[in-house]
């Protein structure tokens, strides 16, 4: 019957669909730590302040005295209306000198395949990311040590958004390496492999 | 009687007697008049023959099955792409990365099956439209992004580059939305 044609399109679409969506969930739960997603995605604006004792809102990069005292001399790069500061090829290998704790919010497999020696693998769009990030607030009582994080650089944002979300539980001493990785390796750096630190 | 002739009715409307369907033998000797007063094209025939409209279904199912592979091995760098084209609030990101590839994968195995073929169709070519809006806004406001159609891998390249990609895929989804308007014709395959 023509008059049922797209009552038909809509049903079967619909089943189609429907099948689709039971796929993915099962799919996605089958999946390892890797390839999981959180099906509702947490940006940075809705991340839960873990630290009642600090102020979580945003403000200018430098402006706590904890910070000022991470961020030392190195001023140069700071993001202007951002909570944390752009650090230099030169400016990371000083923080890598004096211990600074480095993550790389890189995908895991790129992590596995290089990774900046010490450095502790954040992958932002992977699953877990919260987990980390509460296990690392409850590891580090000062929240103002200095954390240097960092991606592939160039139009990379992961290191900006792990660096947010960092700060809004409570890091306010959060330097984002702005040429990421590629830029350590140009400068023939020290490169780990594998997927430890 | 006459006004009724001139307005394309016999003398039976007119005067309210009800007129006798067509016989089937006078029905199909109309249809042959009519056809061989106007005969379809060669082009026109071709491309009316549900087997090659099958054909075209098969084409379109295989290129969304080519396409949803990689973004199901890797869920994430998929929502990495979808992230990048900046249409989405981040919350709605990861459900449409991790239900789009499988859409793919249904809507493309009814166009190659022929079971609910025309929803496998018409689901293509939704997501065609919705694929061609998201690249044309990023392009109107010359925000360079990788496509994520057939890869979840960034690609180095420069933005240049990634613009001239953009409109190359813009054109490619366009040719396929002629696949899947095409595809709608074909024979549907019922178990």
């Amino acid at each position: 019957m023509p008059s049922n044609a797209p009552v038909r399109l809509a049903t079967g679409s619909a089943v189609l669909i429907v099948l689709a969506c039971g796929a993915a969930a099962v799919s996605n739960a089958l999946a390892g730590p890797e390839r999981r997603l959180e099906w509702l995605a947490r940006g940075p604006a809705a991340q839960a302040p873990a630290s009642p004792s600090k102020s979580t809102s945003p403000s200018p990069a430098g402006s706590s005295p904890a910070s000022s005292a991470v961020a030392g001399a190195a001023s140069a790069g700071a993001s202007a209306g951002k909570p944390w500061k752009d650090a230099t090829g030169e400016e990371v290998d000083s923080l890598f000198g004096s211990g600074a704790l480095f993550l790389d919010a890189r995908r895991s497999s790129e992590f596995r395949d290089g990774h900046i020696p010490r450095a502790r693998s954040v992958p932002v769009w992977e699953a877990g990311l919260d987990d980390k990030i509460k296990a690392l607030f409850s590891e580090l009582p000062d929240q103002s040590v200095p954390i240097v994080v960092y991606c592939n650089g160039g139009e990379c944002e992961d290191s900006h958004e792990l660096a947010q979300r960092l700060y809004l539980v409570g890091f306010d001493g959060v330097r984002v390496y702005r040429d990421g990785f590629p830029d350590w390796a140009k400068r023939k750096r020290p490169v780990s492999t594998g997927a430890t630190p | 009687m006459g006004q009724a002739q001139a307005a394309g009715l016999d003398g039976s409307d007119a005067l309210n007697i009800p007129t006798p369907p067509p016989s089937p033998t006078h029905s199909a000797a109309v249809r042959s008049a009519v056809s061989s007063a106007n005969p379809p094209s060669r082009t026109s025939a071709f491309l009316r023959n549900p087997r090659v409209a099958g054909l075209a279904a098969w084409i379109l199912g295989g290129v969304f099955l080519a396409a949803a592979v990689p973004k199901i091995i890797d869920p994430p760098g998929f929502a990495h792409e979808v992230s990048n084209y900046q249409i989405l609030p981040r919350g709605a990101v990861h459900a449409v990365a991790l239900v789009i590839p499988w859409i793919e994968v249904f809507a493309a195995l009814a166009l190659i099956s022929g079971f609910k073929r025309r929803s496998g169709s018409f689901l293509t070519l939704s997501m065609l439209a919705v694929f061609l809006v998201a690249l044309s806004i990023n392009l109107a406001r010359n925000h360079p992004v990788d496509c994520g159609c057939f890869s979840t891998k960034e690609t180095p390249k420069t933005p240049e580059e990634r613009i001239a990609s953009m409109k190359l895929a813009i054109l490619r989804d366009v040719g396929l939305g002629a696949l899947g308007v095409w595809s709608l014709k074909a024979k549907e395959r019922s178990f």
